[in-house]
């Protein structure tokens, strides 16, 4: 793991410390999710129920002391059931509004993907403009901001996929996994006293982390990391068995994320080690295969795998630099 | 019968084993040839001992003892005859031991003794049974030694008297069972299998032993192509050996024949049997075609002034002796051969008249060097033949004592002639021989037996070329006294003018191969026919008698004048001796073959010495240039040695950016090099990685991370980079160690 090379940032170090302290085996997941937070973006996790996801989110949330919200979709949910309603208070003789679970600071949105359109569409927004439209007025959302969404992959009767094209308003798509016989073991005899989850205690004040993510932004990008990082995503607008390669926006948030994992590393630039890893989780989900080649068996997985073995590594700085 | 796997190990380490021994006997083969050994087969006997020995891989307190026991036992059976282990026994060996290693200290190494060298020579043995163990069995690299086997059997076999040929044949089949057998081996190591069975073991030994069988037979059946080199042997010491180390002479092994270019004599020749012309003659004959005059020091030229000119009516003029001489008037005829290209006449002595020839050649006499051009439409050409009168002379020996030494003036000028540098002890030596003989004639036969009394050895092969600073005759003289016709020819001319006689320096063809006797030609007359051929060229002696001319000697050794001599016995009735043996020409002694004269093609002309002498150059470039490609290859096998070690320097300090990175990206070279490439999808971090797992250190990871701030983080300055200079130069050595 590239993990072990580096110590990492002493703040982000105590956040981890504490997440794992409930999740077992899932120390990945959550310095990946740590990554998407520093760099403001989202997860989508993609896994089948009961594997901690919510657990995760919420050690998370807390150790952060932020305000954790979870909205559970279900096919009848409103976009207000989301973004919150105004209600009459006859008291105060006046409509107040009551904020709904996307204006907190860590929002888990569960199977995303068993709700309509129209309120998914609502989640989305909120992910993208860092702000929502309720009743025709604009509301900020809190800062911090992060939304972990899950998707049932299993699943498919009775559930409004995300549109592929939306999908890239995640930073990283993740996959939870089943832990190994020892972790699960581990897991056990960890919940067979208090709830593990009632020792966690914050560690990273609001302020703290909203200042650790402006800091990310000025992690150094060396010109050298920007073209691996253009190589990299114009090899898959090339690749033949794509039908559409990954955006701009996409390249933006493999930079991003590589930012925040340097920084999380303690490291103030960029190493070609940070994109090649992320690319893994940037990547995919913004490749949509032709449905030839998914006859064939590739996966965007496997593509950006065959894209990171063929891209060679920047090891040596042109000459005009 | 099923062979488990252990077993089959052993099998295969004995096959290899055996071979191993095989293939080492046939170093020690040449040694009794080649060296002073004796008892070949008790050291053989010693090796399998050791080899056996170290076969059963028993420990080594009782493998040690039990060889010393053994080389112990060996030298007590060839050289101590005291009791074994007795009180003499011990002093005897204490005293060898004292002796040579005294020997040894003193760095006289003829000295030691016979019991002391063969008790080195088991040493070795015993070491090489080691060694081979190793190499065959633990390390199971057969090659090299197998490659160093046929180097030294080829070796050997060229530059030693022995004779290689057959272990030649065995070596190959030896080495192709070890190979098969190694290469199998690792084949199954390598792929876990298991051949167990018999059966199945054989479906592999079987095509193997027959593949191996097919290839010695077809490459001992096939014709192989003679030696495309000359023997290097004569070459290299004659440029080498024979100038006596003072500078190597440009010239190599020449091939026989009649040559214009006399210049610079010496070197080894080749045979060549190419037929020049068939002659029919009463008696065998001296081929006269020329004489020159002036002696080098290194070699014959004429300095005589060209007198050419056309005879008509085939009068030729060329006779080399006076009236006074005896003659008979005999008829020759003379037929060149399609390979001939000498364009000149061959005669013997006494040619009067040309009487009949192909028409339309004209005859060019050059009389002072007694050479018959032959020409048609004024270009020299070659005559196909021709029928001619000779006046075949007898010299009396009473006629040639009483000649007396009255030479005229222009003989003596120009046939005296010798140069200014000939060593004096030439001269001594000739007056040493010629100072009991009190006539001209007495003197010359002296001079002539000289030869072939004296250690004088007849050698085509083994012939020096003079360096620089020697002289021709000095050197064969003194130092070789080795050689053929030319080295004899001339050395009696030499020593004759370093006594006042003149002589002079004649080329032409001995009689040749009698073919058929009487044979009865067109003209009614019958004839001995001969056949003369490139390897018939020769080189003789002309002696001057005033009042007679030119008398034709002989001092090759194996050769014998067939000029007539005769005791004219109505004049001197009472010379007793009997020296008329000399009238009939001695049956050749030596082989015809033995004849020669440096050759040039004699359609070249004088260029056509440059080809001859190439057969020398080639090998001096070809050793230069071997020499030149060993030392390219060997830089370029160490190239990155040499290369750390100047980049070592010219990175000593990494004092920017700049130098960081080309230092870095030498790093990687080297390592590259030393088979950790990196593939190009590796970030650095990862291969450093691999890169310190590989050498057991930390170093390259520490390197990285520096050359990863420069070239990521843009960084260009840096206060821990004296620290970086020695981990960049440890990694280098490391990786080259």
């Amino acid at each position: 793991m590239t993990q072990q090379l580096s110590l990492y940032e002493p703040k982000i170090s105590e956040v981890l410390k504490n997440v794992n302290k409930v999740m077992v085996g899932k120390e990945e997941v959550t310095l990946l999710s740590m990554v998407a937070l520093l760099a403001k973006g989202h997860v989508l996790l993609e896994d089948v129920p009961g594997v901690g996801k919510t657990m995760m989110v919420r050690t998370i949330a807390k150790s952060l002391d932020c305000e954790f919200k979870r909205i559970q979709f279900t096919p009848d949910l409103l976009p207000s059931d989301v973004t919150g309603v105004s209600i009459y208070n006859p008291k105060e003789m006046e409509f107040q509004f009551r904020p709904g679970p996307i204006l907190g600071n860590v929002v888990l949105a569960d199977e995303i993907n068993r709700t309509s359109p129209k309120t998914q569409s609502a989640l989305l927004e909120g992910m993208e403009e860092s702000s929502i439209t309720v009743e025709g007025s604009p509301v900020p959302l809190k800062e911090p901001f992060f939304v972990m969404a899950t998707q049932n992959p299993i699943e498919y009767e009775g559930t409004y996929p995300l549109p592929e094209a939306q999908l890239d308003r995640f930073l990283l798509k993740l996959n939870m996994g089943y832990p190994t016989v020892q972790q699960e073991r581990e897991m056990l005899s960890r919940t067979s006293g208090d709830h593990p989850l009632t020792m966690v205690e914050a560690v990273l004040t609001r302020d703290e982390l909203i200042d650790i993510q402006n800091k990310v932004k000025d992690v150094y990008v060396d010109d050298t990391i920007r073209s691996y990082i253009v190589e990299l995503v114009t090899a898959t607008r090339e690749h033949e068995g794509v039908y559409l390669g990954v955006s701009p926006r996409g390249s933006i948030a493999l930079m991003k994320a590589a930012k925040a994992y340097a920084y999380i590393q303690d490291r103030d630039y960029v190493i070609p080690d940070d994109v090649k890893y992320l690319a893994r989780f940037v990547m995919p989900h913004r490749i949509i295969l032709t449905s030839e080649s998914k006859f064939e068996g590739f996966t965007p997985e496997g593509i950006t795998d065959t894209i990171l073995e063929n891209i060679s590594i920047p090891v040596q700085r042109t000459k005009h630099e | 019968m099923t062979l488990s796997r252990s077993q089959q190990q052993y099998y295969y380490q004995l096959v290899l084993y055996l071979c191993g021994f095989l293939l080492f006997w046939e170093w020690m083969r040449p040694l009794e040839k080649v060296t002073d050994t004796h008892n070949l087969t008790i050291f053989v006997i010693y090796a399998a001992f050791c080899f056996f020995i170290s076969f059963l891989q028993v420990n080594w307190w009782f493998s040690m003892p039990i060889k010393f026991l053994g080389l112990v036992f060996i030298l007590d059976g060839l050289f101590l005859y005291e009791g074994l282990f007795s009180k003499e026994w011990f002093i005897i060996v204490y005293q060898q031991f004292a002796y040579n290693f005294e020997v040894i200290l003193a760095q006289s190494w003829g000295e030691m003794t016979g019991f002391f060298r063969s008790f080195l020579f088991l040493v070795l043995l015993w070491l090489m049974s080691y060694l081979l163990y190793f190499w065959f069995v633990v390390a199971k690299r057969i090659f090299l030694f197998v490659l160093m086997t046929f180097i030294v059997i080829t070796v050997m076999d060229t530059f030693t008297e022995y004779n290689g040929q057959w272990a030649i044949v065995r070596t190959f089949l030896i080495a192709l069972v070890a190979l098969g057998v190694s290469s199998f081996f690792k084949e199954m190591e390598k792929e876990q299998i298991t051949l167990l069975g018999m059966n199945r073991l054989r479906r592999w030994v079987i095509p193997m032993t027959g593949l191996i069988l097919l290839s010695t037979v077809v490459g001992y059946a096939v014709p192989k192509p003679g030696p495309q080199w000359a023997d290097p042997v004569p070459y290299l010491e004659s440029a080498v050996g024979g100038s006596g180390g003072t500078g190597v002479g440009g010239k190599g092994i020449q091939k026989i024949g009649y040559g214009e270019d006399d210049s610079e004599l010496g070197g080894a020749f080749i045979q060549d049997e190419t037929p020049v012309f068939q002659a029919a003659a009463k008696q065998e004959r001296y081929w006269r075609v020329e004489t020159k005059n002036f002696y080098t020091g290194k070699g014959w030229e004429n300095t005589l002034e060209e007198d050419i000119r056309q005879v008509n009516g085939g009068d030729l003029g060329i006779r080399t002796f006076t009236d006074e001489v005896e003659t008979e008037e005999q008829f020759t005829i003379v037929n060149f051969t399609n390979e001939a290209a000498l364009k000149k006449m061959v005669y013997p002595y006494g040619a009067d008249k040309v009487i009949a020839y192909a028409e339309g050649f004209q005859f060019y006499v050059n009389q002072p060097k007694g050479e018959v051009e032959t020409r048609l439409n004024g270009n020299a050409e070659q005559i196909p033949g021709y029928r001619m009168r000779i006046d075949v002379p007898s010299y009396e020996y009473d006629q040639l004592r009483e000649a007396g030494e009255e030479d005229p003036e222009e003989i003596r000028t120009t046939y005296l002639q010798l140069p200014d540098n000939l060593p004096n002890r030439v001269r001594n030596l000739s007056r040493q021989i010629i100072k009991d003989e009190d006539n001209r004639y007495d003197a010359v036969k002296a001079i002539e037996d000289y030869f072939s009394s004296s250690g004088f050895e007849y050698n085509t092969k083994d012939v020096a070329v003079p360096g620089e600073n020697d002289d021709y005759v000095d050197q064969f003289l003194f130092e070789t006294q080795k050689g053929y016709c030319d080295n004899f020819s001339t050395s009696m001319v030499v020593m004759l003018r370093s006594v006042g006689i003149p002589a002079r320096w004649v080329k032409g063809f001995t009689g040749g191969e009698l073919q058929q006797s009487d044979a009865e030609l067109d003209d009614g007359e019958s004839y001995n026919l001969y056949q003369v051929t490139n390897g018939n060229a020769h080189s003789w002696v002309e002696v001057h008698f005033p009042g007679i001319g030119w008398v034709p000697f002989e001092p090759t050794k194996g050769f014998s004048n067939p000029t007539d001599f005769y005791v004219d016995t109505e004049e001197s009735g009472n010379s007793t001796e009997e020296e008329d043996s000399e009238d009939i020409p001695a049956p050749e002694v030596g082989n015809p073959q033995q004849q020669m004269e440096i050759e040039e093609n004699f359609n070249e002309g004088k260029s056509g010495a440059g080809t001859a002498r190439n057969g020398g150059n080639f090998w001096k470039y070809a050793l230069i240039a071997l020499a030149v490609a060993g030392m390219a290859i060997a830089l370029y096998i160490t190239r990155f040695r040499w290369m750390s070690a100047y980049m070592r320097r010219k990175y000593k300090h990494m004092g920017d950016a700049e130098t960081y990175q080309k230092a870095y990206q030498y790093l990687l070279k080297v390592l590259a090099h030393k088979g950790m490439k990196r593939r190009s999808d590796q970030t650095l971090r990862e291969y450093a990685r691999d890169v310190d797992m590989r050498l057991q250190m930390n170093d390259m990871k520490i390197l990285t991370y520096h050359y990863e701030r420069i070239l990521y983080r843009n960084e260009q300055q840096s206060n821990q980079w004296d620290k970086v200079t020695e981990l960049w130069e440890n990694l280098i050595n490391r990786a080259l160690s």
